[in-house]
């Protein structure tokens, strides 16, 4: 946490960027595509297009929902439950990264 | 006695004292405040933030369902398309507009612009408004998508 200011500002932003047209991307597919079976989704899923967009939106989306989430974290926990919160606020982020690049690459 | 000199000598060079950290700033008082448009949407970012974070949750849970195959994913599809599951749905696609325009807005003001207030509280309005607007357009095009 101490020391990391600036760098953690500017990853929040620079992940900002690059989640602006991958999320535009996602909302288009989500409205095209919501309600499709299953071979429908794993179809959409398997286009290498469709695979990296989702891959690079859940990896990025969950680092930057890290760092806010963080800021949350430190505003509003003081104390020992800070450290244990900040190490919880992790643990969903990489679970969240490694379950999606798990089931993509064992499509 | 401790002179201005001696407590000036002790202040180390990030405002930190010999053998003590400083406590960091916290947010604004939680009791003493006024609404304005502005305020509103930094919670609002807030909210639609960790509401984000739910849905990334969410979509590493509807990618594992398809990798799972029929078993897991008929359910989850199943709740998805359900009454509950729809609500999600589009909370989840306006959580994530609103957030995204909001962002917008943060990045523009994080260059010094748009920050006379009568700037920023129409710039504010503007988001919550865009943010309904283009939620509503998603959901409507799903639904013709889904009739097609």
């Amino acid at each position: 946490m101490s020391h990391k200011g600036t760098s953690t500002f500017i990853m929040q932003r620079a992940s900002a960027v690059i989640l602006i047209p991958i999320a535009i991307w996602f909302l288009w597919s989500l409205m095209a595509h919501a309600g499709e079976d299953l071979a429908g989704a794993e179809a959409w899923l398997k286009k290498p297009l469709n695979f990296g967009l989702f891959g690079t939106f859940v990896t990025i989306g969950a680092l930057h929902g890290r760092i806010g989430v963080s800021e949350v974290i430190d505003d509003y926990i003081h104390g020992g439950m800070r450290g244990l919160f900040s190490a919880l606020n992790w643990v969903v982020a990489i679970a969240v990264i490694a379950v999606t690049w798990w089931s993509l690459l064992s499509l | 006695m401790t002179t201005g000199a001696d407590h000036a000598a002790k202040v180390g060079p990030a405002g930190t004292t010999h053998g003590e950290r400083q406590a960091m700033p916290l947010s604004p008082h939680l009791q003493v405040w006024k609404f304005t448009v502005t305020m509103a949407a930094s919670i609002t970012q807030r909210a639609t933030g960790i509401a984000n974070v739910s849905g990334t949750v969410l979509l590493a849970a509807w990618a594992f369902s398809v990798a799972r195959g029929p078993e897991s994913f008929g359910p989850f599809a199943k709740f998805l398309t359900s009454p509950l599951g729809m609500i999600i749905l589009f909370g989840y696609v306006w959580s994530l507009c609103f957030h995204m325009l909001g962002g917008l807005r943060y990045l523009y003001t994080d260059t010094g612009r748009g920050l006379v207030p009568a700037t920023a509280s129409r710039v504010a309005w503007f988001v919550y408004i865009a943010s309904f607007v283009l939620a509503g357009l998603i959901a409507l095009g799903a639904t013709a998508a889904r009739g097609a």
